[in-house]
């Protein structure tokens, strides 16, 4: 490892350079003085002359201090900086290579960054806390129905024994209408968390105290902190808030502190109320889901605690085996969303490998530019050669170049990638996990490990790009330097250019069917048929979850069904009062937004195949608000609420597709509880059904093909966010101020959450395929370009190094047909090449997607024989736009005079 | 390649010269030449710098070694001292030198 032992040193050498700098002049300025003091002392001079004396005996300092740093072994570098100029000279002579070339590496690590930053975000396990990486969460996983269960109340009492994890505490999602200093109240998003919280993420409250253990026992005054946002903007920052009651949900509770901006421990939480673990009567799972979380033992790692919980997890179920059989306690880190990763780290690996790729393919093409440069700079490389550069210098000059180029493009790339994150990441996350709750621990600001992955990209960018094209332009040097100017010889382009000109020409051909495919679906969700006027309704979200005792015994749970029931009815009386409301209802699912898909069985066709349906549970005034009355049979009643009843509406959907266009009326159908019709069949209970409606939004926005809806009825206090559905005269959204108060006046537990049009439900779905769309379009655009410049450079070249042939040739009579026929075989070969790959891989992707049982039917990637006219006139067009690229070139090469071309060279 | 300071002649004897130098005490560089210039009368006269880039050189093969210390008249300066290779490299040069002398006495004395 001799290479490594240089290596080390001279990167040594290279760090302690300055030091090394210094030590040198130090010394000389030592013996200058001593050598003065003693010519001032033995020949009796003057100073000045003394000095004068000692600086001539030293000989050239500059000489001296010149051979002691090439004695350091430093003169490679000074070298290699010398290549970097070079690079930099190169950047700014050839402008065309830098902005086409570097643009194209900046796109490719551009993404590479944000991909690679999202992912680090969203998989990362570090929070931003003392001790960030030894935080964890506890799960109960079900190996059965492989789901969380997270009503662990009756499980944390004894995950509080295990000693390998400290500060074991829980918290629960407990948004709450939290009233105001101006009267006004508003849901915010509260955890009920127990104090040991504090511990875990310890911040100075910026008034007041933290939670205290004190405050979680039976009895004890209600107590509340703050965030600072909340204390900003609903209490105007007042400076004596502590101590103030303020009225929480039906309740009123006194605020204790006020935490300091950017505190929203546990996740993105604003208010903190005690958590009462204590409860009585908590059986095992039973009660509200709770997160459990703590700290990690001094010397215990996440191995060690496993164990211990698993234990537990034992003497659980060997102690309630009817609940807890299949239970199995899971340790993870705290930032990890859920117990299985597996789908994630696939996607990242995936992910990351198509960067790569990218890269590889935006560079190959750089690495052709870069290649034509070099074969035109050939007289350049061969002078020096015969100056005595080895190959291994030349082939680290115009790696150099690459380098600068690549590293402008690093540069440009992470800039605009710091860019994207901070404007669209955060809404792109939010849109794509429909959530906003936004987790503390995303940090969107370029981290170290990105920069460092976004470097290695350039590298590795900067070694195709330049070492590639340097070692074949640099190949058999010696030959070609003996063969002198004899006018032979010469680089030529080999069979990788060509691929990777079929490549670029492919994807620029094959890329344009996927934004077709992103910018159909988008069309489809933005003309989404609700089958009413939907942009005439508002759609609220309630949430109806009551506080954490009246979640765990039975009793108390009917019971809060029970009040929630009647407020939900009298806020819909009293918004159907008000002036500018036409009607309000309810359902359980908004309409063109996901529903719970069953599998449904036809009494009459028993055996048969069940057919999927998407169902939705309605208040008996769903038809009517949304204007659309039944049209055969009859609509629900408030008699069919009570649980006796079965009877169901269907849609014309489930008429055309499991009926086959029959009558259904007096049908009777069982309906699974889930995805699949389960093992308990048996025990399904029929449906009648009743009546047949038009269509209305039981496909969700996001699905192409037509579902089947079946509707039951709504069952008051079963839904634990129902929503509301009220139709405005006016713009709907001028009613959303009148809902909230209504609201709270009815029951100040009753949270209104989500206010939107209903027509706007499909809005971050649409943000998103509009982000997706602007994405591909950017990558067609920069393959495009640079199949462009690609096949520009080659041809350029290609006519620069036949100049003295085609002269010759013009000279004995060939006609201009032919010279441009020699010229434009090869080109027009790639392209065309190209073009078929490009249209290979669309059919190979459509059929593959067309005979993959996911998408079958659903007309996703389907191109419809309309498309087909259109990519074949897209292709012609790409070959014409080629063509282009080789007019320039055939024109110089058509100009050539015969006796210019012989005195070429 | 960067342009040798000196001719391989003086850069051999000038390396003998300041590791024999050395082997009596460790000594700083402005001593190391004042030395020297004693015993070879004159060799680094006109170029006593040429000395930095040798004494960098015995350091790096590891025939010497440095340290910061203090003059007797409390000034900061780099003192080298002679390594146990040092020495060993100096007894070989040495006894090289005087075979050579010695080769050299003899054709001279046949003359």
């Amino acid at each position: 490892m001799s290479w490594f032992d240089a290596a080390r040193t001279r990167a040594h050498l290279f760090v302690s350079r300055g030091a090394s700098e210094s030590r040198t002049n130090e010394e000389f300025r030592f013996h200058l003085d001593m050598e003065t003091d003693r010519l001032v002392r033995d020949a009796g001079l003057p100073r000045d002359e003394a000095r004068r004396r000692a600086l001539v005996a030293f000989g050239g300092v500059q000489n001296h201090r010149e051979s002691m740093r090439d004695g350091r072994g430093l003169a490679w570098l000074s070298g290699l900086s010398l290549d970097f100029k070079l690079g930099f000279r190169m950047l700014v002579k050839y402008p065309g290579l830098t902005v086409i070339g570097g643009l194209a590496m900046a796109f490719g690590i551009w993404f590479g960054a944000v991909t690679f930053q999202m992912f680090g975000m969203l998989t990362g396990t570090k929070l931003p806390l003392p001790d960030g990486d030894r935080i964890v969460k506890i799960q109960n996983w079900d190996a059965k129905t492989l789901q969380e269960e997270d009503r662990v109340l009756y499980d944390y009492q004894l995950w509080r024994s295990a000693r390998s994890v400290t500060d074991l505490g829980a918290y629960r999602d407990a948004s709450v209408n939290l009233v105001g200093a101006d009267g006004g109240a508003q849901p915010e998003a509260a955890a009920e968390i127990t104090a040991s919280a504090f511990r875990i993420a310890p911040e100075r409250p910026l008034l007041g105290r933290v939670l205290d253990e004190s405050d979680e026992r039976a009895g004890a005054t209600p107590v509340v902190v703050l965030g600072h946002d909340v204390w900003a903007e609903r209490f105007e920052r007042d400076p004596r808030i502590v101590g103030r009651n303020v009225k929480i949900g039906t309740g009123f509770a006194t605020v204790v502190g006020v935490m300091p901006k950017g505190f929203t421990f546990p996740v993105a939480h604003e208010l903190w109320l005690p958590l009462r673990t204590d409860v009585a009567g908590a059986e095992p799972r039973r009660g509200a889901d709770i997160t459990v979380f703590g700290r990690l033992a001094n010397g215990m790692t996440l191995e060690n605690a496993q164990v211990e919980l698993t234990l537990l997890g034992k003497r659980l179920a060997a102690e309630h085996p009817t609940t807890h059989a299949q239970l199995q306690p899971h340790v993870i880190p705290y930032a990890q969303f859920s117990v299985e990763n597996d789908d994630m780290t696939q996607v990242k690996a995936l992910s990351y490998f198509f960067v790569v790729v990218l890269v590889m393919v935006v560079c190959s093409t750089v690495a052709l530019l870069l290649f034509a440069r070099a074969a035109a700079r050939e007289t350049e490389i061969l002078v020096r050669s015969a100056l005595g550069a080895s190959r291994r210098r030349i082939v680290a000059q115009l790696f150099a170049e690459a380098l600068v180029l690549a590293g402008v493009a690093a540069v440009v790339g992470l800039a605009a990638a710091q860019l994207a994150l901070t404007r669209w990441g955060k809404p792109y996350l939010m849109m794509a996990y429909d959530s906003p709750m936004f987790p503390f621990w995303f940090d969107f600001n370029l981290s170290p490990t990105t920069i460092i992955y976004a470097l290695a990209l350039a590298v590795v960018g900067a070694v195709v790009a330049g070492v590639m094209p340097a070692r074949k332009i640099t190949r058999g040097l010696g030959t070609r330097l003996r063969a002198g100017t004899a006018g032979g010889g010469g680089v030529s382009f080999g069979g990788v250019w060509t691929a990777v000109i079929v490549v670029q020409v492919a994807l620029t051909v094959a890329l344009p069917s996927v934004v077709m495919l992103v910018r159909g679906e988008t069309r489809r969700v933005a003309s989404y048929d609700f089958g009413f006027p939907a942009e005439q309704y508002l759609a609220v979200t309630l949430g109806v979850d009551g506080a954490l005792d009246e979640t765990t015994a039975p009793e108390a749970s009917a019971a809060l069904g029970a009040r929630f029931s009647t407020s939900i009815e009298a806020l819909r009386g009293r918004l159907e009062a008000e002036p500018g409301v036409a009607g309000v209802t309810l359902v359980d699912r908004l309409p063109g937004d996901h529903h719970d898909y069953r599998r449904v069985e036809l009494m009459s066709q028993p055996g048969s195949t069940p057919s999927w349906v998407a169902t939705a549970s309605i208040h008996p005034s769903y038809f009517d608000v949304l204007q659309a009355p039944v049209r055969r049979g009859r609509a629900f009643t408030t008699a069919d609420g009570s649980s006796d009843v079965r009877v169901v509406l269907v849609d014309q959907a489930f008429v055309d597709l499991v009926m086959s266009g029959r009558n259904p009326i007096g049908h009777r159908v069982r309906i699974s509880s889930s995805a699949q019709l389960d093992s308990n069949v048996a025990d399904l209970r029929w449906y009648e059904i009743v009546g047949i409606v038009k269509d209305l939004g039981m496909a969700s926005m996001a699905m192409p093909q037509r579902w089947a809806g079946v509707y039951l009825p709504f069952v008051p206090g079963s839904q634990s966010s129902p929503k509301m559905i009220v139709h405005t005269r006016g713009d709907p959204m001028s009613i959303a101020p009148r809902v909230r108060e209504l609201a709270m006046a009815v029951d100040a537990s009753l949270r209104v959450e989500q206010v939107t049009r209903l027509d706007q439900t499909a809005a971050s779905q649409l943000w998103l395929l509009r982000a997706w769309t602007r994405i591909i379009i950017g990558l067609t655009a920069v393959a495009l370009v640079l199949s462009l410049a690609g096949i520009y450079a080659v041809l350029a070249y290609i006519v620069a190094r036949r100049t003295r042939e085609i002269g010759v040739r013009v000279a004995l009579g060939a006609s201009a047909r032919r010279v441009i026929t020699s010229i434009f075989r090869r080109p027009l070969t790639q392209v065309t090449l190209g073009v078929i790959a490009g249209a290979v891989l669309i059919a190979v992707a459509a059929i593959g997607v067309a005979n993959t049982t996911q998408f079958k039917g659903t007309g996703i990637g389907g191109l419809t024989f309309g498309d087909v006219p259109l990519l074949v006139g897209y292709a012609i067009l790409m070959l014409g736009v080629c063509t282009l690229a080789c007019v320039v070139p055939t024109r110089r090469a058509l100009r050539v005079q015969p006796t210019e071309a012989l005195r070429a060279e | 390649m960067p342009p040798r300071p000196q001719t391989d002649a003086l850069r051999g004897s000038l390396d003998l010269l300041v590791l024999n130098s050395l082997s009596l005490a460790p000594m700083h560089g402005w001593g190391i030449s004042q030395r020297v210039q004693q015993v070879s009368d004159g060799l680094l006269e006109v170029n006593q710098g040429s000395l930095y880039p040798a004494l960098q050189r015995l350091e790096k093969d590891g025939l010497i070694t440095s340290e910061w210390g203090t003059t007797d008249n409390n000034r900061r300066a780099r003192y080298y001292r002679i390594t146990a290779s040092g020495r060993k490299a100096l007894g070989h040069e040495l006894e090289n030198w005087r075979r050579f002398a010695a080769g050299l006495e003899a054709v001279l004395r046949t003359s």
